[in-house]
């Protein structure tokens, strides 16, 4: 399965938040959606979900309409909240119905996934009385419970605990691994490079850069050579101001053409100590820098 | 339609789980019960000492200052005040005071001559018509007592001052001083429960907001459904209320019946026709469906729970000003005046003005139809928009936005 968003635009009174964004995700794969805050991730997320209509463009699976009776969509919105006042059980069955599943089918489901999230003791109490990272695992069966095909985690690991945080990427896999298009919206890159084989980045309600996260890394010139070693006196000597010092006894070289890259290598290999060399990829946090650094700052200005 | 049903069952768990709301109809009807059965109770009290009840009657103390009256003003006295013990007495007006102020006695008349007294009393009640009564007494005797000075029988001279008139009273429309007291309380639950619940809806919405279940809620259900389910769920909630507390009385008054026997507050209040309990349950589902979904969308533009009660203010101003409008007209008696006209085609008002025209007065059937059909439709068309409303508050946190750019968002969705 496919979902694409297909030249999406929307505007606010004045304000264009969605400027032709298009994305695509498929089922079996993360898809991480980033950008700075008001870039227009919520807005996009709610136009997928259908809580207003889009000014122009659609939403297509495989190629048409979404059809929202036939496509399940979870959702953990980035502002938590459920009822605080009412027990557990109560209102994660009134979720999984309200998302057109039947009254038994929905208690066997919660029940199902409150156990597999280590929180079957908590069934029958009401919400305020558990702690912050365990409202959030409550959140997180309303956006699994109705077995959804889409799955969108706005900031799912915020609050969370290492312990929890470790049992959500677990499920977070299982999700995958049953061929579900898993959206994520996060600013802790580390998780989108662990769980996202696609991104797309948002800036001014436009993705400036999507695809395949590993390509995008590959596709940037590779002009620069990391230098582990014990000696770097050496090689700042020898390389000039090409060569620069970085953290933990490495060195960054600058190439002057990405095709000098063997024969440098091969010099560096034989000339000198060293303990590890490769070409310097990009994180994905200096890509969404790069990507983001100045407008989102003059839009909120404005 | 499924979601609709979901919501509203889950909204009306929330009534019947809500101690306060459990607890509050149970206090009514207990209240209810307790009155009901107080005649019966007081009765079985009553007979239990039934021996000692003559001289349990307060003392009045009479003087006349002329002894040739005496006899003829404490058998008039005596006549006129069965609840009193009369005792004629001869003490000086100090030692009255005296035994007044003891207790020995409640009140007492110190007639100088016929036409003028003075009436001493501990504490002078607002309901005290002892006065008023003494002054008719006195004034018959002043009458008889002239008419025969003037060469009257005295016989003839009574049966002059105690002619009895027969009147007969057909009222060919509606009678008001029947139909008063349960249109008073039917009025009244009227607006006590369109208030309560209304706010109720506001507050519920304005909570699932603040509280960013809301989040959740709009990506989860169509806003119409939501909207609806609420409005819909408090309306029943209500209802069940008015029907536990109007049914609970009717029963326990329907067993104590004997006991009422006399009571014609009673008797009018449980005289109240079928017809109009129909009326009623009309004008309280249409009216409270269109002050429910005001209440509903005015609670989703709130962002914080505290804000509610300024932003229902105008709501419940208007809902106030139109009771006040039809409580003036009715303690008035002229409830067909032309503002309460006006008030019973417009749907903000007509539920508690035109409810209140046809228990009191003779509306005819295509007026309250013509009434009704304004209600149904405008119910409908706040319904619509107030979900429309809805959609749009609810996704607008921060300051509270001002009214023109929500119809703006609304025009726009």
């Amino acid at each position: 399965m496919i979902l694409e968003l297909q030249d999406i635009n929307k505007s606010f009174g004045r304000k264009q938040v969605l400027n032709g964004l298009s994305f695509q995700a498929e089922s079996g794969n993360a898809f991480g959606l980033l950008g700075r805050n008001g870039a227009g991730k919520t807005t996009s997320i709610r136009i997928l979900m259908n809580v207003f209509p889009a000014d122009s463009g659609q939403v297509l699976i495989d190629g048409r309409p979404i059809d929202y009776k036939k496509t399940q969509i979870g959702y953990l919105p980035e502002e938590r909240g459920l009822y605080p006042k009412k027990l557990i059980i109560d209102q994660l069955v009134y979720f999984a119905e309200l998302k057109g599943i039947g009254h038994k089918d929905a208690v066997k489901s919660v029940d199902y996934w409150l156990e597999r999230l280590g929180m079957s003791e908590y069934r029958n109490k009401r919400l305020d009385t558990l702690s912050k990272g365990n409202q959030q695992k409550i959140q997180l069966i309303t956006a699994l419970a109705h077995n959804p095909d889409i799955i969108i985690l706005d900031e799912p690991f915020s609050g969370l605990d290492p312990v929890n945080a470790m049992l959500l990427k677990d499920v977070v896999k299982e999700q995958i691994a049953q061929n579900k298009i898993v959206l994520f919206s996060s600013h802790q890159m580390n998780y989108i490079e662990e769980f996202c084989s696609n991104i797309a980045i948002l800036n001014s309600g436009r993705a400036v850069l999507h695809g395949n996260l590993h390509d995008i890394k590959r596709n940037y010139v590779r002009d620069r050579l990391i230098v582990r070693t014990e000696y770097p006196e050496k090689i700042i000597a020898d390389f000039g101001e090409n060569c620069t010092r970085g953290e933990n006894c490495t060195l960054f070289i600058q190439l002057t053409a990405p095709e000098e890259k063997k024969s440098i290598m091969k010099q560096l290999a034989a000339a000198y100590d060293i303990d590890e060399l490769s070409v310097f990829e990009p994180s994905l946090n200096d890509i969404f820098v790069e990507y983001t650094h100045d407008t989102a700052d003059k839009e909120d200005r404005s | 339609m499924t979601q609709f049903r979901k919501i509203l069952k889950f909204e009306l768990k929330y009534y019947f789980k809500n101690k306060i709301f459990v607890g509050i109809t149970l206090f009514l009807v207990l209240a209810i019960a307790a009155v009901m059965f107080f005649p019966r109770a007081a009765g079985i009290f009553r007979d239990s000492r039934k021996s000692d009840t003559a001289s349990e009657l307060s003392v009045m103390l009479v003087k006349a200052d002329s002894p040739e009256q005496t006899p003829l003003i404490e058998d008039a006295f005596k006549e006129a005040f069965p609840e009193y013990h009369v005792q004629i007495t001869s003490k000086d007006a100090s030692s009255i005071r005296k035994s007044i102020t003891s207790g020995k006695a409640e009140c007492a008349f110190i007639i100088n001559e016929i036409t003028s007294y003075t009436y001493y009393v501990d504490n002078l009640s607002m309901y005290d018509q002892n006065t008023a009564i003494a002054d008719g007494v006195l004034q018959n005797i002043y009458r008889i007592n002239a008419m025969v000075s003037s060469g009257i029988p005295v016989e003839q001279a009574g049966s002059i001052m105690s002619v009895q008139i027969e009147n007969h009273v057909e009222s060919l429309g509606k009678d008001q001083m029947q139909n008063y007291w349960y249109t008073y309380i039917m009025i009244f639950a009227l607006y006590m429960v369109i208030l309560l619940y209304g706010q109720m809806v506001a507050s519920n919405v304005a909570s699932e907001k603040s509280s960013r279940a809301m989040e959740l809620l709009i990506t989860s259900a169509k806003p119409a459904a939501m909207m609806f389910g609420k409005v819909i769920a408090s309306c029943l909630a209500g209802l069940i209320q008015l029907i536990a507390v109007f049914g609970s009385a009717i029963l326990f008054y329907s067993l104590n019946k004997e006991y009422w026997g006399g009571n014609p507050i009673a008797a009018s209040i449980f005289d109240m026709p079928p017809g109009l309990l129909v009326y009623m349950l009309i004008f309280f589902v249409l009216g409270f469906f269109i002050y429910a979904f005001l209440y509903g969308a005015i609670g989703s533009t709130a962002s914080k729970l505290e804000d509610i009660n300024t932003s229902v203010m105008p709501v419940t101003l208007l809902f106030v000003i139109s009771f006040v409008v039809v409580m003036y007209s009715f303690a008035s008696g002229d409830v067909d005046n032309l503002l309460m006209k006006i008030c019973s085609y417009v749907p903000f008002t007509s539920s508690m003005a035109m409810f209140t025209r046809i228990a009191m007065s003779t509306v005819p059937w295509y007026a309250a139809a013509a009434s009704i059909a304004i209600l149904i439709g405008s119910a409908a068309g706040i319904g619509v928009l107030s979900a429309k409303i809805y959609r749009v508050g609810v996704l607008l946190y921060g300051t509270t936005p001002k009214f023109r750019s929500i119809i703006k968002a609304v025009w726009k969705a």
